[in-house]
């Protein structure tokens, strides 16, 4: 039976849903599964992670300099903790996952599957490949721990309601002190996270300008979505990065995703082919963003922005 | 060294990681901003919460978000000059490393198509829609 290592992603003592997700995966794939938290303060992460059903056991490892999550710090007591007789170790591929699971897979000595999509048996993935317009089945060896990040917009967040008991585990490992944590700068927002929002407003290029772009945010407070944006318009400046969707930005699945001015080149819509319903405004009737949208509307977004919100009262 | 963040082909996004586990030095992944100090790289990477910034001590690797920079304009009398650079193979048996393929790639296949939706004459149609589905309120 497979023993699967999860670990949890969290930021100002809140779990990541990137968490819950992963945790889905690790369902389909079948065994134990614990969730480890590292961490400067771990207990109200390590609640959090307990409740999320499915998980047997949640691992914490308390340590002042695990404050903020520096890969090169992180990964060799993840190694030392997933090498005592994990068969899996399982990431989200957010940025966070990104950057600490390849880390950590060199230091095990094993290759690493990145954004798995799909469980075919315990050493067999599908992921996609080139943004997204192919799907590779890839096999690790037998017996071969498998680190993989799981691509979380191919997983339902797992359910709460669980309550896994929670040990705490103090690796014996020597962290480098060559990376420093400087600063995060974090777009205060009330708006709901793009990642695990159940409604998206995103702006492309046609909006023309930051002021513009403003038409975005006012919609989706109206709808009570989250705000995302193309390449082309973070790229201009209209929009940050951590609102980017896409290929090389967030890969998303809301229930409703509303693309505005965006023409949709792939990169674009493989972030966005796993939402429930997707809606395109745009002024040019031939933009493949419609080839993909369940629901299509031509026309001057500046006129059409505010006759939405109005008619939405 | 400089690497990009993920190839566009397999997205793997992993090189950069592994070689700074392996070379055992800080790894600054998905950079849009780097300053370099003496011994030290202060660098501002493009993560999901917004900008973070860190410091690592050099040598390290960097892996390029998309705004670190905008490419040079490359000139012909440039592209010219390329051409009689000196270009040096090494041998990868010489680095006394064992190639090996982890992953076996056993099949291809073209995603799940997303059908074609229907297009709607106007605002009101659209909300109509939406609200149909239960999508807004």
């Amino acid at each position: 039976m497979s023993r699967i290592l999860i670990v949890a992603e969290h930021l100002d003592g809140a779990l990541n849903t990137a968490t819950a997700r992963s945790v889905s995966c690790a369902k389909a794939i079948g065994g134990d599964i614990h969730v480890l938290v590292l961490a400067a303060e771990a207990s109200a992460v390590a609640a959090e992670a307990a409740a999320i059903d499915g998980v047997g056991k949640v691992l914490t490892v308390t340590r002042p300099e695990n404050a903020h999550a520096l890969a090169a710090v992180l990964a060799p007591q993840i190694a030392a903790v997933a090498g005592s007789g994990y068969t899996h170790l399982l990431l989200p591929s957010t940025t966070f996952g990104k950057d600490v699971a390849p880390r950590v897979a060199a230091l095990l000595g094993v290759a690493q599957v990145s954004d798995i999509m799909s469980v075919e048996g315990a050493q067999t993935f599908k992921r996609p490949i080139y943004a997204g317009n192919a799907i590779v089945t890839v096999e690790a060896p037998a017996g071969a721990l498998i680190v993989g990040t799981v691509r979380t917009a191919s997983y339902p967040a797992a359910a709460g309601g669980g309550s896994a008991p929670v040990e705490a585990l103090s690796p014996d490992v020597a962290l480098p002190s060559h990376t420093r944590f400087v600063g995060l700068a974090q777009g205060k927002t009330d708006r709901p996270d793009l990642q695990g929002a159940a409604r998206v407003v995103s702006g492309g290029r046609a909006l023309g300008s930051a002021e513009q772009f403003q038409l975005i945010y006012g919609l989706a407070d109206k709808i009570g979505a989250a705000v995302g944006a193309s390449r082309a318009a973070v790229d201009a400046g209209y929009a940050p990065n951590d609102l980017q969707v896409g290929q090389t930005g967030k890969i998303i699945a809301p229930e409703l995703y509303i693309a505005i001015g965006i023409s949709g080149a792939i990169q674009h819509l493989t972030g966005i082919k796993d939402a429930g319903t997707i809606v395109a405004i745009n002024k040019d009737a031939d933009a493949p963003i419609f080839e993909i949208a369940d629901y299509g509307l031509v026309g001057d977004l500046f006129k059409l922005i505010p006759e939405f919100e109005q008619a939405l009262g | 060294m400089l690497l990009g963040k993920q190839a566009i082909d397999d997205d793997a996004n992993q090189t950069g990681q592994m070689l700074a586990a392996l070379w055992d030095r800080p790894q600054a992944t998905f950079a849009s901003k780097v300053e370099v100090d003496g011994g030290v790289a202060r660098v501002t990477r493009e993560v999901d919460a917004g900008l973070e910034t860190i410091e690592v001590d050099l040598p390290a690797v960097i892996t390029s978000d998309l705004r670190l920079n905008e490419p040079r304009f490359i000139k012909l009398p440039d592209i010219m000059k390329a051409k009689a650079k000196p270009i040096e193979t090494i041998e990868l048996a010489s680095l006394g490393v064992e190639p090996g393929d982890h992953l076996k790639t056993t099949h291809y296949a073209a995603p799940a198509k997303r059908s074609k939706g229907v297009m709607v004459k106007d605002v009101a149609e659209l909300v109509a829609a939406l609200k149909s589905k239960g999508l807004i309120r």
